[in-house]
């Protein structure tokens, strides 16, 4: 039987593995465990949908029961899965303001100051606490009144063709509407290594309407972004993302949860960090770095992250940079978890399964912390009060842009 | 309890559906009835067939009037026995090797012995049960379904107790007391204790399938049986949710049912020797045959994971010297010894199927009536078993369990109505999970230790699926057997039911021993011996 | 990407052989496709429990003469499996491992069905005796947790009634445990030591234990302390006036997750990658036969280059050997497997008897490197449970050939690259 069987749920031989890594079963008995949720209880789900368990519903979908599984059952697309199949719970306005990550940016940036100053004023987030069940401990992000698009137009797009090839940026969400700075940082890097960058016409991934139940918005999406990025490869650009869940998200949830059927773009579908160092590995780009640059960076690895398989490529870059001391932190959920960490109802199950990771950050008093998921960055710097930022932009600090663009030939504008 | 009483108007020997569907009968009908069984209930063919609720459809082009009872008997189980039944319905699909001039013969078999058969769109069958074959050329819907005939035998059992009935398992006959002319009792030993035991009886009935040559023979008579094997794989989850059937004439391994979390291909059919029926066992070609065929059914199934393989005897009554059994009349033959051998007092139950056993049983406790001179009519038709009456499933989803968890969801399904007179809350620690595959707790083990006969872990599996998922018992027969050892006050029996349970497991995987079953066996085999010490002799 | 030594497998064989090789210097990547059998450990080490056709081995080094030729330990030598094992206690403990052991003849584990087994080495707090009648005369307490039902008093306690010592089971209720057992979970071993774990927890533990000790010797406990740090361990045991035997029982076991985290770590800390829950795939050969470079599920293209690598894929559980109606295979070399052709003769009717199957493996050459299609490939080890040559299971030696032969292939690679350097 292969990995890629439809029957690899067969696979499990019931060895509890994953049940030793779920970060919700240590903290939340309410939820079955993967063992259970999944793979045990689709052969129940299989014979009548009265079967299903609504409890699926505490599934963090963190991947871990993956990664630990010795016989490469996919739990917890099995879990995610019946959740799009046989839950018929329509998502209430709670769900559907998280997860509409991109209309609310786009309806929020006009107001954006007086939006954030509402919804962190106290007596707003208590309404939200009571009428919306979005927990009061809580701080939004900040929406930015420009986002990045309009600064890539302004700012950097008069320039990008002037370099001899180029990446197709997907930017995501987060980038857009609350961190523009992870984008600059990208196109910056991009640029001094000799390569430009090209916006796609995106959508959200996806991820945060899948983990509210918008599974036929998250659908169309998914094939939305297979059709742009197909263009674009077809075009010979890569799709290169800076948030480790975007990248996951279209590579392997379109497939595995929306069977969407994404074969012809999934390997072209990569992260920053992995395709610059492929770059370095194979010679193409060099990089220089800063020697006025020193930094104690303790590096968080987000579960999409570790799914991916991909920390291997953001350790090897920063370690290249030679006054970074890099830690990797032990691996542990932050507890997050795209939105499921804003439901009130979740909230104490997040703060308790990201306690050992902020025990950890607190214990070493890091210089900043790094990570590639921007809603494990919100609910670290709220949890421990350190800086967290995107390898992109710790590494395009750590560059010395001019004598990288000497070398590779590249250009960035002051 | 009975030692106190051994006098009863009615003996029936034998625990498979047949004797506990009769006793059931009788005792409904008022009779003082032991039923005595030399194992535990539905060993025999009983609980070793595909567990499909016939529509009749199978025997209409050859055996019109079995067709005919299957039909009238699927009706009715599908009212008494609701909560054994899962009315799938059922196609018969052509496959391009198959003349589809057949399905005209088939379908107007059907509508003569009153089966309702629609011929449908290929497309259509492809669109409700996407895991037919595509290439098929040909579909029929059928009123088939499936029936759990673990739980039917156990609610029979039930029943009868309800109604006064003794049962005794681990019970085997040894002597019929016969004086000149007439069967007055029998001669039993207690299989567990070693205790001889006798019984006298108005009336004996002979329901032990094919065994039933055997006592018979202790009688004095003879009744030729046909021991026609059947061998059959389970897959270790449901392919299908609609019963597939080849559409042409009966052979080999062409109806795939689906059953409770698996489904099964079978069967095979070959004459075995009467001493062979106590140690069948299914050889590697029987399971090439099986697998070869259920995949031109369903193609999922190459890629399917085949949990185990069993085998039965047909209780077959000698008509011809058909080689393979299958051209002989599945239906019911009760014998009156009086009348055809001058012994009074004995009665053979035989034939007929799983899905006939309460038209079976009403002839038989009917032939007891007469031979008592009671007249008392049946009920066995309109009165639903323990657990399935009608609207039941939903009081309890009402009443007990508004949010129910995926455990009593699971045990609903398994009990119907009784579920919820379980004393789930009442004792702390009653929704401990005991087998996680099938979701069983530890109080439904309790109660089925309890009320319902059982001595083994392997009759424990019977009554509530413990140890049947993907897992074979690896993570349960440990637990259960710990449990059932608490209950007996006989901390030896730990070790060896949990030891004799792994091995009974066992014996149905080495038939299919490869791929993840394989590996699971390693993976329990590592845990058992190398962790546990169940290896050791102490 | 390049690396001196790519080891597919992250289980004690891999883990072993990776630690020794970075430790001198080599730059290893380790592939692991989901946690190892470390998981289901006894808490024990194997080297020979009994020989092939059952006898019991009480001095194994001295055994080793009368195994087949093809065994493990016959390629390797019994001089040099004894240097191996005597270095391997230090190797662990320099690993944060502290094992124990009765130097170079077996001991004695208790089990949990009150059995003792053959083992080489075990874990601190695993019931480990130089005889199997070391509780001879003894009275034991049996504690349980009210709603655990992965320990089973009752079988323990008839199994030691058999070797004559005398047992009372109890078992305690603790209210830290009543939310776990609510739930709709399951009640695992690592669960309940996650919860014990804390100090209000473990010690509300040692204070009921305290209370029900009625005179007896001993303390059994099933293994439900010290995932993270086995201080719990002690710290339990100081609070108890008897000797507190912690019995290893169903999966996950605790003292094996701890033992495959500090491995693990050991090799991060001595510079080696880890790759987690990613598979091998898709090997590229050299003109010569040799393997060029390795790719994973993951990683993708390009391909990892190594001078050597090393598979310790594991058994069918590993997946590092596989099964199907016609045959075994490797699914990431396809190297030869040594196996019956007929599957008639895989398995044996008893399940408790010598099972043929668990005895194929990867056929190798003398010095552990892999074959395929008969001939050796010169750069590609074969360790630990995916070897042919012996039935680990049977003959109680699962741990002693994955230590040995990573130990033999570590320096066989040591030993190769210094010949080169000449």
């Amino acid at each position: 039987m292969s990995e890629n069987s439809i029957n690899h749920f067969e696979q499990c031989i019931k060895c509890t593995v994953c049940t030793a890594y779920c970060p919700v079963l240590g903290v939340n008995p309410a939820f079955p465990g993967p063992k259970q949720a999944g793979p045990d209880g689709e052969r129940l789900r299989l014979k009548d949908k009265f079967y299903y368990d609504p409890s699926l519903k505490y599934c963090l979908n963190c991947k871990r029961c993956e990664v630990s599984c010795p016989s490469g059952v996919k739990i917890a697309d099995i879990i995610q899965s019946a959740r799009r199949r046989f839950n018929d719970d329509t998502p209430d306005l709670r769900d559907r303001v998280l997860a509409n990550t991109d209309f609310m940016g786009k309806m929020a940036r006009p107001f954006a100051p007086l939006v954030n100053k509402v919804v962190s004023l106290r007596p707003v987030k208590k309404v939200m606490d009571v009428m919306m069940d979005i927990e009061q401990e809580r701080t939004f992000p900040k929406y930015r009144s420009k986002g990045f698009d309009a600064i890539f137009r302004s700012d950097f797009a008069p320039y990008q063709n002037r370099f001899p090839r180029h990446v197709a940026f997907f930017r995501g969400c987060s980038t857009e509407f609350q961190h523009p700075e992870t984008g600059i940082a990208f196109v910056r890097l991009m640029n001094a290594v000799g390569i430009g960058v090209r916006l796609l016409d995106e959508k959200c991934c996806g991820v945060a309407l899948m983990a509210n139940g918008l599974w036929h918005h998250a659908e169309k999406n998914a094939r939305h972004n297979v059709k742009v990025f197909s263009e674009a490869v077809a075009g010979g650009l890569p799709v290169v993302a800076v948030s480790s869940t975007c990248a996951f998200t279209m590579r392997d949830e379109y497939p595995g949860v929306l069977e969407v059927d994404n074969a012809s773009v999934r390997e072209s579908i990569t992260l920053a960090e992995k395709f610059l160092f492929e770059q370095v590995d194979s010679g193409r780009v060099k990089l220089v770095f800063r020697k006025d640059y020193a930094s104690r960076i303790a590096y968080h690895i987000p579960c999409h992250m570790e799914k991916l398989g991909w920390s291997i490529f953001t350790k090897e870059l920063l370690q290249m940079a030679p006054s970074i001391s890099l830690k990797v932190l032990d691996s542990n959920c932050c507890g997050m978890a795209g939105t499921y960490g804003f439901k009130k109802e979740n909230y104490p199950y997040s703060q308790a399964i990201g306690r050992p990771l902020f025990e950890q950050i607190k214990s070493l008093s890091p210089d900043v912390v790094c990570c590639e998921c921007e809603t494990c960055k919100w609910q670290i710097e709220a949890s421990t009060g350190y800086t967290v930022l995107n390898p992109v932009v710790i590494l395009a600090e750590a560059l010395d842009i001019e004598a990288t663009c000497a070398a590779n030939g590249g250009f960035v504008k002051a | 309890m009975i030692d106190v009483a051994p006098e009863y108007d009615v003996i029936i020997i034998g625990g498979g559906i047949t004797g506990a569907g009769t006793a059931r009968d009788c005792a409904m009908r008022g009779l003082r009835t032991l039923l005595i069984e030399r194992g535990d209930i539905a060993t025999g063919a009983t609980g070793r067939n595909h567990g499909l609720l016939h529509s009749g459809a199978r025997y209409a082009v050859t055996d019109r009037e079995s067709a005919a009872e299957c039909i009238k008997e699927n009706l009715i189980l599908k009212k008494i026995a609701r909560h054994c039944v899962d009315d799938t319905s059922g196609f018969f699909l052509t496959l391009p090797d198959d003349d589809l001039d057949y399905q005209k013969t088939f379908v107007k078999a059907c509508q003569n012995a009153g089966i309702k058969a629609e011929v449908i769109d290929p497309e259509e069958a492809r669109r409700a049960e996407p895991s037919v074959n595509p290439a098929i050329i040909g579909a029929v819907r059928v009123p088939d379904g499936s029936v759990d005939p673990f739980r039917l035998c156990s609610s029979n059992i039930v029943d009868a107790k309800l109604h006064g009935a003794h049962v005794r398992t681990y019970t085997e006959v040894i002597r019929l007391q016969v004086r000149q002319d007439t069967v007055e009792g029998v001669e039993a030993v207690d299989l567990r204790s070693g205790e001889k035991l006798s019984f006298r009886g108005r009336v004996i009935v002979n329901a032990c399938g094919i065994w039933g040559h055997h006592i018979a023979s202790l009688a004095g008579v003879n009744v030729g049986m046909f021991p026609a094997k059947g061998a059959l794989l389970v897959f270790a989850h449901r392919v299908n949710n609609i019963v597939l059937n080849r559409c042409r004439k009966p052979a080999n391994a062409d109806i795939l049912v689906p059953g409770d979390t698996v489904c099964v291909i079978g069967t095979t059919s070959d004459r075995v020797r009467y001493e062979e029926c106590d140690h069948l066992s299914v050889t590697p070609e029987e399971v090439d045959l099986l697998l070869g065929e259920g995949m031109k059914l369903a193609p999922v199934l190459a890629q399917t994971r085949v949990l185990r393989a069993y085998a039965g005897v047909r209780p077959l009554v000698s008509a011809d010297n058909d080689p393979s059994g299958r051209n002989i009349s599945r239906g019911i033959v009760c014998i009156d010894h009086e009348k055809r051998d001058g012994l009074k007092g004995f009665v053979t139950i035989t034939g007929g199927k799983l899905m006939t056993y309460r038209l079976m049983a009403e002839q038989a406790t009917d032939m007891v009536c007469r031979k008592l001179h009671r007249d008392i009519a049946c009920q066995t038709a309109t009165t639903p078993l323990p657990g399935s009456e009608k609207g039941g499933i939903e009081k309890v989803l009402k009443k007990v369990w508004p949010t129910p968890t995926l455990t009593q969801k699971a045990l609903l399904g398994r009990a119907g109505a009784l579920a919820g007179s379980l004393p789930q809350e009442e004792e702390a620690g009653g929704s401990d999970l005991v087998c996680e595959c099938e979701q069983v707790s530890v109080s439904e083990v309790d109660a089925a230790l309890k009320h319902l006969d059982v001595h083994t872990l392997t009759d424990l599996r019977r009554r509530t699926r413990v140890g049947m998922g993907t897992c074979q018992g690896e993570l349960c027969s440990c637990r259960a057997a710990a449990r059932l050892a608490r209950k007996a006050s006989d901390p030896a029996l730990a070790r060896t039911q949990a030891r004799a349970f792994i091995e009974e497991r066992w014996r149905g995987i080495v038939p299919v021993a490869w791929g993840e079953t394989l590996r699971e066996a390693s993976f329990t085999e590592w845990v058992y011996a190398e962790v546990l010490g169940l290896d050791d002799t102490l | 990407m390049r690396f001196d030594t790519v080891l597919i497998g992250g289980g004690l064989s891999s883990l072993v052989c990776g630690i020794l090789l970075q430790r001198e210097g080599k730059k290893c990547l380790m592939i692991s496709a989901g946690q190892n059998a470390l998981h289901f450990s006894s808490g024990a080490f194997g080297l020979l429990g009994c020989m092939p056709d059952g006898t019991p081995v009480d001095a194994p080094f001295e055994a080793f003469s009368a195994l087949a030729p093809s065994h493990p330990y016959r390629k390797i030598g019994r001089t040099l499996c004894e240097s191996y094992a005597d270095a391997a206690v230090p190797f662990f403990a320099s690993c944060g491992i502290p094992l124990q052991g009765f130097g170079r003849r077996n001991g004695f584990r208790l089990t949990a069905s009150g059995s003792f087994k053959r083992a080489w080495l075990a874990f601190q707090d695993v019931p480990f005796f130089s005889s199997d009648d070391a509780l001879d005369g003894k009275r034991a307490l049996i504690v349980t947790l009210d709603g655990f039902l992965d320990f089973y008093p009752e079988m323990l306690s008839d199994g030691l009634r058999r070797r004559g010592v005398e047992s009372r089971c109890v078992s305690v209720h603790l209210s830290c445990l009543d939310a776990l057992r609510g739930g709709p979970g399951e009640m695992r071993s690592v669960g309940i030591a996650r919860i014990l774990n804390r100090e209000t927890n473990w010690k509300q533990f040692g204070r009921e234990v305290r209370a029900l000790l009625d005179g007896e010797d001993l303390v059994i406990v099933p293994e439900v302390f010290g995932l993270e740090d086995r201080i719990v361990n002690e710290w339990i045991a100081e609070m108890i006036p008897a000797q507190v035997l912690y019995v290893g029982t169903m999966p996950p076991s605790v003292s094996g997750i701890r033992v495959q985290r500090l491995l693990k770590n050991a090799f991060i800390q001595a510079g080696g990658t880890f790759l987690m829950g990613d598979t091998a795939c898709d090997p590229e050969w050299a003109p010569d036969g040799t393997v060029r470079c390795i790719h994973t599920a993951n990683l993708g293209a390009p391909g990892i280059e190594a001078d050597s690598f090393v598979y310790a894929g594991g058994h069918l559980f590993g997946r590092g050997i596989e099964s199907h109606p016609d045959g075994f295979s490797d699914p990431v070399f396809g190297l030869d497997v040594v196996c019956d052709a007929d599957r008639a003769s895989w398995v044996e009717r008893g399940f408790f008897q010598a099972q043929p199957y668990m005895g194929y493996g990867i056929g190798t050459d003398e010095r552990f490197r892999g074959l395929k299609d008969g001939r050796t490939v010169e750069n590609l080890y074969v360790a630990g449970a995916q070897l042919a040559g012996c039935n680990s299971l049977q003959e109680g030696s699962g741990a002693g050939v994955a230590v040995m032969s990573a130990m033999h292939i570590a320096a066989d690679i040591l030993k190769r690259t210094e010949n080169v350097g000449e």
